[in-house]
């Protein structure tokens, strides 16, 4: 039986009268939004924490939200994401003295959700490697004790803490990955494996999946034409929309040039008994002239029609 | 789309300007969205020239080698087949030295008559249903067709429909809201100055509705007449006679004059819409409809995002199974 549990991660933008705009910017919009990931089959509902005040606004609650997702064939709100990308002296991972605040932050986040099966609370784990550097085992512990704290906590509201690596964030490295996840407690803190970010920063993801299979409760699925080769990461202030080298990082699956082994990744998936959810995810697809319904369609249909031949 | 309809999607919406629908590989991202959708045949549209590779036989074919080798390229999108052709004939194309003909100009019936013999080719060998036309140019051109014009106009359709019959084609007249032929009463007559069994009508909800003929009660009508459907929502009837405006084609269609409606086709489930389309897809089941049903999004937004709302309306408001 092919795979069925497909959520998507909400990154959308559409036209508006008052031009691209997110899904967001009405309640009439956002329902045409669910409806279309609705159409191709989608169950699950990834969104980030800054959404939810903005979901709770335009239907009465989250849960209320979540009501209209599953009118329209969803499942449910799978995975929140939560992330502080940008060090600031309130918030940044591998500062200790601002851990109270992350926690009160993630903490806060979770409560939102209070009552719902949200799976997973998705972090990333460190903010830019520039800010970060240089990267000492010292300071992947003091991230790494962040999570357990934290990941404590989202257990006792149902929510697993599961670490989406960037390829421009302090942990990048197939080492710092180790590094990282020697520091961190199984029973507390998660692998959310983002195949192209690992892809960009040379990282397998299909080994990194095999080797954490264990600790792993999700998947970001996106591909990339471009392994970072010129330590575009260290790119100040930002490597995803400011490295000279490239200007986009990011596919959906099933293009020309796309360097993710997924039909691989999907047979190991399938032979490992991972019952999880598997989230397609689009970042900035936009850029180039992109459009975020076209390339849904096109990932959609390289699941139905080439993953869903592996995964029989 | 698993149903006892049979649905298709018209690919008319992805080439709105004669090169950005050219490359194999835009082509294969729209097949792959409507498939995505739930969508497996496709109309094509007809047009002109080397870059209107999805839309004029003999490009299609100097593309893809033979209709099998175009049918090989559809399949790479899971796309199975070809539903339907749509074609005007009145509009001027390189491939017939730019000339200007006219349904209604007897002179200009032999010239129409050859110029149908590709598509008809076409649509026989690619296994294409229904050659769509549109029957008469536009209202504002030309006054409205008395019962000798609508005879004359007859003749012609029923001349090409002889030539699609002969190779299993059907043809389909496909009245639109800025036709010559405008009323319901000027529609009748043209079906009845044509052979039932070599022409039919290609009945649209939202054309009909813009005109101020009810697709319903129409189709209630003259089911048996109805050999293709085009299946989309208005929000507009055109209550002020906006057709006639001059260059209606931009001043009503694009809101360049009158109220300046900008847009006048929706997707199915539009708020506002004024096609009851549950009543009239419950109407194609009740006489077990037995042709396409063409959704088509005709120049009304992002392709991909009302496909997408389209096969949700299928699904959700029509209970058409996806798969």
């Amino acid at each position: 039986m092919a795979w069925s549990k497909w959520s998507y991660m909400d990154h959308w933008v559409t036209e508006t009268p008052q031009g691209p705009q997110p899904p967001s910017f009405n309640r009439a919009h956002m329902d045409r939004y669910v409806k279309q990931l609705s159409a191709l089959g989608f169950r699950g509902f990834d969104t980030f924490f800054f959404y939810l005040p903005m979901l709770a606004g335009m239907y009465g609650s989250v849960p209320a939200f979540e009501r209209f997702l599953q009118d329209n064939g969803f499942d449910k709100i799978t995975g929140i994401f939560s992330a502080y990308p940008y060090a600031t002296r309130y918030t940044a991972p591998h500062v200790r003295e601002t851990h109270d605040r992350i926690f009160a932050d993630c903490e806060a986040t979770v409560r939102a959700v209070d009552g719902l099966s949200v799976e997973n609370f998705i972090v990333m784990p460190s903010t830019t490697y520039f800010q970060v550097e240089p990267v000492t085992e010292e300071k992947i512990k003091v991230m790494a004790d962040l999570w357990n704290r934290v990941g404590r906590m989202t257990l006792e509201h149902g929510m697993k803490t599961t670490c989406h690596f960037e390829f421009w964030g302090a942990i990048r490295t197939r080492e710092q990955l180790d590094l990282f996840f020697s520091h961190t407690d199984p029973e507390l803190v998660f692998f959310f494996c983002d195949t192209a970010q690992h892809t960009i920063a040379g990282v397998d993801p299909v080994q990194m999946f095999r080797d954490y299979r264990d600790r792993c409760t999700g998947f970001h699925f996106k591909d990339t034409h471009t392994v970072d080769e010129h330590e575009a990461y260290r790119t100040p202030p930002d490597p995803e929309l400011m490295a000279p080298e490239v200007t986009r990082w990011f596919y959906e699956m099933g293009t020309d040039g796309g360097l993710v082994d997924f039909p691989a990744l999907m047979r190991e998936i399938v032979a490992s008994g991972y019952d999880g959810w598997l989230t397609v995810e689009h970042d900035k697809a936009e850029l180039g002239g992109g459009s975020y319904a076209e390339a849904t369609c096109v990932a959609k249909w390289y699941i139905d029609n080439v993953l869903a031949e592996v995964s029989r | 789309m698993k149903d006892t309809l049979r649905w298709a999607y018209a690919l008319n919406q992805w080439n709105f300007r004669l090169d950005v629908f050219v490359r194999h590989s835009d082509q294969l991202r729209a097949l792959k969205t409507l498939s995505a959708c739930g969508f497996d045949h496709v109309e094509l549209p007809a047009g002109t020239g080397r870059w209107d590779n999805l839309a004029r036989p003999e490009v299609i074919l100097l593309n893809h080698g033979d209709h099998a080798g175009f049918l090989d390229f559809l399949r790479r999108g899971s796309v199975r087949g070809v539903s339907s052709v749509y074609w005007d004939p009145g509009q001027p194309v390189e491939e017939e030295g730019w000339a200007f003909r006219s349904t209604a100009n007897r002179h200009d019936h032999d010239a129409i008559v050859e110029s149908a013999k590709p598509f008809v080719e076409f649509c026989a060998g690619v296994g294409a249903e229904q050659l769509v036309v549109r029957p008469v140019g536009s209202a504002w051109m030309s006054p409205p067709p008395d019962a000798h014009g609508l005879r004359t106009v007859g003749e012609l359709w029923n001349r090409v429909g002889e030539l699609a019959a002969a190779v299993g084609v059907g043809l389909a007249l496909h009245y639109d809201c800025l036709g010559a032929v405008h009323t319901e009463a000027e529609l009748v007559g043209l079906l009845e100055a044509t052979d039932p069994a070599l022409v039919g009508l290609a009945l649209d909800t939202a054309e009909f509705t813009i005109g101020g003929i009810d697709p319903v009660a129409f189709y209630q009508r003259h089911a048996g007449r109805v050999t293709h459907v085009h299946l989309k929502d208005t929000r507009y009837a055109d209550t002020g006679q906006e057709y006639r405006m001059p260059g209606a084609e931009t001043t009503m269609l694009r809101g360049g004059a009158g109220r300046r409606i900008e847009r006048w086709f929706f997707e199915l489930g539009t708020e506002g819409g004024l096609v009851d389309v549950k009543a009239f897809v419950a109407a194609l089941r009740s006489r077990a409809y037995p042709g396409w049903v063409v959704v088509e999004s005709d120049h009304g937004g992002n392709p991909a995002e009302l496909a997408m709302l389209n096969s949700w309306y299928l699904q959700y408001e029509l209970s058409v199974a996806k798969s």
